[in-house]
């Protein structure tokens, strides 16, 4: 017979209300999480998704990729640098386009196919191979279907398709450098020539000394741990902070919540832990009580919370692809299960106080 | 209920035998108190809550201790059943010097060694009544769970609880209550019951009925028993009576000579 059970079988009301009111703040906690990695993975997910090691701006760029400008010839200089294994450009452009789902600001990204550089998130089909095939996230569009680049008057078909590999929260074409070219070409005809915004590199071994070495060896060129430089675009910084402190201040609401409530719960049980305490259960096994009781509603309440997750996500129309990670959700429930038995620590340091000399005489 | 009833001391001219010449004749005796006090200090000044108790049980004995409120005798079971260490003495019970045992060892000792039955809040409120008797045979491992449940049913049944087995202490009445805690007392097989007013929240014609039954139980089962008490009218279902008075042990008599 199991005392923490049995007393949660007889008093379903409290602590069913508990764990709803435990469910909404891990719900919250799921949902800002998720809106968050979806909101910085739209802004990021491109340039994190690229094939490469390390990544080379302008020098003169601010850590910005749109704002960097590099004349092509920098590819191969990079390449020449010890510990590069292959160099490939990425460029990328802001352009209009008649899309599926009705919307008409497209990011552009160019590769060399082959070449560091390339897309990884690949969901379905293939990579482009030639000018006049694109591969695509978001805007509504299936393997087949013909992408209008109005602003150019230029089409391609789609051959594969992307997840998670938005640039800047908007649909995203993926093309070769030649249909990158062809498209600045025809919304500028007076450009020299095309230039690319970064150069990407794999690397062998130590990024670390091949970054200071391309930065020391190509002038006009600064070097980047991609990782770098994902964490350097703009806004992403601001966005997880701001997340980060909803998601930290709801969390820690939770923890206390569970914390004070069974405090509470513990010392309104006082007679009956300290009648036990005299009858000869240990200090522990009533810590086992209220830890059995903490896991229980925590497991309970993360069950609805994904569960409520699942159907807001399901339910958003944000615009930017949704989802949520099965990592984060173990995370979070074990996270907050580890706190929350340390919160129940407050209830088992008031049953380790007591003195079971009071079941006697105690009216 | 039964504060109406003040302690009137008995037999002033006829007192029974001293404690620790009593405890002499009893060889064998189960439980042994010797010299036991338990003493308190309130900033400078020493409260002796027990002095120099010394008293002898033999196995198969129910006896009283008899006193007024305030005279020490919740105090001495306390000490005796393991809920509270003695200042200065020793306390043996069947060959266990339980003022020597840790406090590992003490929680041990109540749910293996001791049975309880307290004044009142003597059971766990969200359990049945079948369920608190099953509750303390999880403290200890000595028989099995299956045996526990035809032991948890079979003292039920005995205490004419049968039918209420599956009620929570709420829906009990105060006498039925009792019982169950003297169900719970004895669901260990304990060696020594130890019982604290049991009749404190029960009326007159209630609280004879626990203590007949408390009594009975007792002595079918060979267990040895010492109920706290201050009221006169229940000593007669016990077989010796301890009177203590200030913290002090003063005489033992025979329940007879106590009779109203």
């Amino acid at each position: 017979m199991n005392l923490a059970l049995t007393e949660m079988r007889r008093s379903k009301l409290r602590f069913g209300l508990l764990a709803g009111a435990v469910s909404l703040l891990v719900f919250l906690v799921l949902l800002l999480t998720t809106l968050s990695n979806a909101l910085v993975n739209s802004i990021t997910g491109a340039l994190k998704g690229v094939d490469a090691n390390v990544l080379v701006y302008s020098a003169n760029a601010r850590d910005n990729l749109q704002a960097s400008r590099l004349d092509p010839a920098v590819v191969g200089q990079v390449a020449e640098v010890p510990g590069v294994t292959a160099a490939g450009p990425v460029s990328v452009l802001t352009t209009s386009a008649a899309l599926k789902d009705g919307t008409e600001d497209l990011q552009v990204f160019g590769f060399e196919p082959g070449q560091p550089g390339a897309p990884t998130a690949l969901s379905e089909g293939r990579l482009p191979e030639n000018a006049s095939e694109v591969a695509m996230d978001g805007g509504g569009y299936a393997i087949g279907d013909t992408l209008e680049l109005t602003a150019a008057d230029k089409q391609a078909t789609v051959v594969g398709l992307l997840r998670g590999a938005q640039f800047n929260a908007s649909p995203t074409a993926y093309l070769t450098e030649d249909l990158y070219g062809q498209i600045v070409k025809a919304t500028n005809p007076n450009v020299p020539f095309v230039p690319v915004n970064a150069v990407a590199v794999s690397v062998d071994g130590d990024s670390e000394a091949v970054v200071s070495a391309i930065t020391a060896e190509v002038p006009g060129t600064k070097a980047y741990d991609k990782d770098d430089a994902v964490s350097l675009i703009p806004g992403v910084a601001s966005i997880s902070q701001t997340f980060g402190i909803l998601v930290g201040l709801t969390f820690i609401i939770g923890i206390v919540v569970i914390g004070f409530f069974f405090l509470i719960l513990t010392v309104q049980k006082m007679k009956t832990f300290t009648l036990l305490r005299a009858v000869g259960a240990g200090t522990g096994r009533l810590s086992a009580v209220v830890a059995l009781q903490i896991a229980v509603v925590v497991l309970l309440a993360s069950a609805i919370a994904v569960l409520l997750t699942l159907l807001a996500v399901r339910g958003l129309n944000s615009g930017i692809p949704v989802e949520l990670s099965p990592v984060l959700v173990i995370g979070t429930v074990a996270a907050v299960l580890a706190f929350s038995l340390l919160a129940g620590l407050l209830s088992i340091r008031r049953i380790s106080k007591i003195d079971p000399f009071t079941a006697a005489g105690a009216r | 209920m039964n504060e109406n009833l003040e302690f009137v001391p008995p037999h002033p001219g006829d007192p029974g035998v001293d404690p620790a010449s009593d405890a002499t004749s009893h060889k064998d005796a189960i439980l042994r108190v010797e010299d036991v006090s338990k003493i308190y200090s309130s900033g400078d000044t020493e409260v002796h809550a027990v002095s120099k108790a010394t008293m002898a049980v033999d196995q198969g004995e129910f006896v009283a201790l008899l006193g007024p409120s305030g005279s020490g005798k919740t105090t001495l079971i306390s000490m005796i059943g393991g809920l509270l260490s003695p200042t200065t003495g020793t306390i043996n019970l069947a060959g266990t010097d339980v003022a020597g045992l840790n406090k590992r060892d003490l929680t041990k000792f109540r749910a293996e060694r001791v049975g309880f039955v307290f004044q009142a809040a003597n059971l766990v409120p969200f359990l049945t009544a079948r369920e608190n008797l099953l509750y303390v045979s999880t403290l200890q491992k000595r028989i099995s769970r299956k045996e526990a449940h035809a032991r948890a049913d079979q003292l039920l049944e005995e205490l004419g609880l049968a039918p209420r087995a599956k009620n929570v202490p709420e829906q009990l009445s105060g006498g039925e209550r009792q019982r169950v805690a003297i169900g719970r007392a004895l669901m260990n097989d304990p060696d020594l019951i130890l019982v604290d007013e049991p009749t404190a929240a029960l009326d007159t014609k209630l609280g004879r009925q626990v203590v007949e039954l408390l009594a009975r139980e007792i002595k079918q089962r060979g267990k040895t028993g010492i109920m706290v008490t201050h009221d006169l009218r229940m000593v007669q279902y016990t077989d010796r009576v301890f009177e203590i008075l200030d913290g002090e042990l003063t005489h033992v008599e025979q329940p007879s000579a106590l009779a109203h």
